[in-house]
């Protein structure tokens, strides 16, 4: 009775909330049933971060339009991440006490199914096209530009191309706060250490609070210092993303994201 | 089948209850022993008067005990404690622990549920219950000794996009219960219910539910209250912060002012009328709601002594107010922001309507998690510093017809987000200190003492103690990331400082051989 009672309410609240319409059972790439059940165990264990239609809810990404998604296959990606977690986000590890292999197998297809289903969606977080964005003037864009950007990036150099590697919402992203498009840390910034010593060190900064720096050596090693204990100094490129981030207009962000679509190969 | 019952109906209470057990007259002036309400006390204030441990002892703090919840879920409710109890939450879930040992005495699992399971702030204790909502908007009455049901009801319907993570709010003989749910269009609803039959007294709606409404009302839904509110006893007034409109981001779906989203209210607990509302977040297109703690406070202000309630609300303004009328003395930013254009005569923000999701996108700060969130602050009246934890933080947003009008109804993302510890002065709204939690927002709430103690976490991984006066750091260990506010309470002649990292409470004294 418990299950069929649950499966009443995943069936009334398909109804109620107009997830899913417009397609057949025989259209989905899973089986309805299974998706169901999919379902009601993403919307409580889920639902809140990603939306209650996988299509991103309260900080959590869009899943109908992750690309991790869309190159998953059966669970293979999506399982992982679900299992592990993502460290240092509010993606926690979901492990088989919490989430039984069934019931994962059941969220792979509710999330595979949801992006099929993706033109019908209501009620959760929607799609930008890159047409949405692209609407600035990139002589404007060019300008801007040359006046505030130039200092790190060129034309010709690091941004050639890149109009044809990106577009849309991860390339504006991207060009507000590198990593911001992808919800991961950047680029770290850079830091160098002087041990009491006189031993320098410098390289990627792995991790940093009040008492304590460390770094990523170029082998992969990881150390650590109390700051007490050494001389730093910490050199961040990005914070230069940072302070622009107050000074742009929304017409300034628009045109030289309008530029970059022009840095594209074709015309450098 | 049982579940279904109870979702569609008020059960009718099992047991009825002689008064016995803990009162809520306690909470008027709670002893050193007990912190049995979310805040600790009616002020919202977090603020302990014990000083055992001090700015000169501070650094031989130690682990007294630890609990380990063993679930997924962080530690995000404030604990409460009564009679040498701990009662702790996480979702669906209540623990009671020994507070000399950490051992535990039971635990009350509520059953799978298809509610949103985001968090659970805590408890609420009156006679000889606990009371838990739950994911599926539920509010369920334990025996706090053994922890059985004594009885549950729904607080409203979760198919419809309800849930609760709230710590309901004992006004003597009123149990003040909040819900969320804000990817639907949903009227904001608070209801009281008597706390030992759980017979509903009183719904305060912040928005109507449609056959309420008159042709011509504004069209906005939304406004839950899902924080703890706040409690006036003089007064005999409850208030409470209310969250954002929906739908979320088309604000061209719902003109004007959206009263009452995005405001501070003053309620009569007898009745659950509205006596006055301050909207410190008029016509909100950000998911900004207002529901931080609503801070009481007596002290002077343009040279009198008034009744204060401050506010650093999560649009990015500090707010002072009288709050015996509702009269705005101050409001002025504490953080970074872009979309406003000013304040009013009433002392309200004007919206800059520029600065709303766009289809292009449209940058603003603060980005969705806000300028502060549900972390509770701490007062510091010795120096008249409310310490918040703040963000600096930027994020992209979109609407466009297509996204149409129901739910959140649009896209946002966060670009870029820096955590900072301020101090405002409650004067002048001046930042009077800072303290870089080197990351994020933050995920702590803030504890302050009456020996000039902050007890707070930073973003990484650290549990610290400042000095309340500039914000030096004077401790600190690794407990990971403080989850929820710490508390503090005195059993024994040792004072404790009780605090959540992820899904391990953990349980800090000075060593007992320094205080016996």
């Amino acid at each position: 009775m418990a299950r069929l009672t649950s499966l009443a309410f995943a069936a009334l609240l398909i109804c109620l909330c107009g997830i899913s319409r417009g397609a057949t059972d025989e259209s989905l790439p899973y089986p309805a049933a299974l998706a169901e059940q999919g379902q009601s165990r993403f919307v409580a264990a889920c639902g809140f971060c990603h939306g209650r239609d996988a299509a991103g809810g309260s900080r959590g990404l869009d899943l109908i339009r992750s690309e991790l998604v869309a190159s998953d296959v059966n669970g293979d990606l999506i399982a992982p991440v679900v299992r592990s977690g993502r460290p240092n986000t509010d993606m926690v590890p979901f492990d088989t006490a919490l989430l039984s292999g069934q019931d994962l197998n059941a969220i792979v297809a509710f999330i595979h199914n949801q992006r099929f289903l993706a033109s019908t969606l209501e009620g959760g977080r929607r799609s930008v096209q890159p047409e949405d964005v692209a609407i600035g003037d990139p002589v404007a864009g060019s300008r801007y530009f040359s006046e505030h950007c130039t200092s790190c990036h060129a034309a010709d150099r690091d941004m050639a191309g890149i109009g044809a590697r990106m577009e849309g919402l991860p390339l504006l992203m991207r060009m507000l706060y590198p990593g911001s498009e992808r919800g991961r840390s950047p680029r770290p910034a850079n830091l160098s250490v002087i041990q009491s010593d006189g031993q320098q060190f410098n390289g990627p900064l792995a991790y940093q609070d009040e008492f304590t720096v460390a770094i990523r050596q170029p082998g992969g090693q990881y150390q650590s210092w109390l700051k007490n204990n050494v001389e730093f100094t910490i050199d961040d490129p990005l914070q230069a993303h940072v302070d622009q981030l107050s000074r742009y207009t929304d017409k300034d962000m628009h045109d030289v994201l309008a530029y970059l679509l022009t840095l594209n190969g074709a015309n450098p | 089948m049982k579940k279904l019952l109870y979702s569609l109906l008020l059960v009718v209470p099992l047991h009825s209850f002689a008064q016995s057990g803990f009162q809520s007259s306690v909470l008027l002036d709670p002893p050193a022993d007990t912190w049995a309400t979310y805040h600790g006390d009616y002020s919202g204030q977090r603020h302990s008067k014990l000083t055992q441990i001090n700015q000169d002892n501070v650094d031989m703090l130690g682990l007294a005990w630890a609990y380990q919840t063993n679930q997924n879920q962080s530690i995000k409710g404030t604990p409460l404690l009564v009679d040498g109890v701990i009662y702790m939450t996480t979702t669906n879930n209540v623990w009671a622990l020994d507070a000399r040992s950490g051992r535990q005495i039971w635990r009350y699992r509520y059953p799978d549920n298809d509610g949103f399971h985001i968090g659970q702030r805590g408890v609420a204790i009156h006679g000889d219950l606990v009371y838990l909502t739950t994911p599926d908007a539920h509010l369920v009455a334990l025996n706090r000794h053994t922890g059985t049901v004594t009885w549950q009801l729904a607080i409203a319907d979760y198919r419809r996009g309800y849930w609760s993570t709230n710590a309901p709010l004992l006004i003597r003989d009123h149990l003040i219960v909040g819900v969320s749910g804000d990817f639907d269009n949903l009227p904001g609803l608070l209801r009281s219910y008597d706390p030992q039959t759980g017979e509903l007294q009183w719904t305060f709606y912040s928005t109507l539910p449609s056959d309420l409404r008159q042709p011509g009302d504004d069209a906005a839904m939304g406004g839950q209250m899902w924080m703890t509110g706040t409690y006036d006893p003089a007064l005999n007034l409850l208030y409470v912060g209310t969250g954002n409109p929906t739908p979320v981001l088309n604000g061209n779906a719902r003109p004007g002012d959206n009263k009452w989203t995005g405001s501070i209210l003053a309620l009569n607990p007898d009745s659950g009328e509205l006596v006055w509302g301050y909207q410190i977040n008029p016509h909100d297109t950000h998911d900004w709601d207002a529901s931080e703690v609503p801070v009481l406070v007596d002290a002077e202000f343009d040279g009198r002594e008034r009744k204060l309630l401050l506010q650093a609300s999560r649009n990015g303004y500090f707010a002072v107010l009288d709050r015996e009328s509702g009269e705005n003395l101050l409001a002025t930013p504490f953080a970074t922001l872009n979309w406003s254009l000013g304040e009013d005569e009433t002392g309200q923000p004007i919206p800059d309507l520029a600065k709303d999701p766009q289809q292009a996108g449209s940058l603003v700060a603060p980005d969705e998690s806000g300028a502060t969130n549900y972390r509770s602050p701490g007062f510091d009246p010795d120096n008249g510093l409310l310490i918040v934890s703040a963000a600096d933080a930027w994020g992209i947003w979109f609407t466009k017809e297509a996204h149409g009008d129901y739910g959140w109804a649009g896209a946002d993302y966060t670009i870029h987000s820096r955590g900072e510890l301020r101090a405002i002065d409650y004067r002048t709204g001046d930042i009077a200190w800072r303290y870089n939690l080197y990351g994020g927002a933050g995920s702590s709430g803030v504890l302050t003492t009456a020996s000039g103690l902050v007890f707070t976490g930073d973003s990484t991984r650290n549990t610290l103690a400042l000095r309340s006066n500039n914000g030096e750091s004077l401790w600190h260990v690794a407990t990971g990331r403080v989850t929820n506010a710490p508390i503090t309470y005195m059993l024994d002649g040792r004072q404790y400082i009780l605090l959540g990292a992820g899904s391990t409470l953990f349980a800090f004294a000075l060593p007992e051989r320094l205080v016996n």
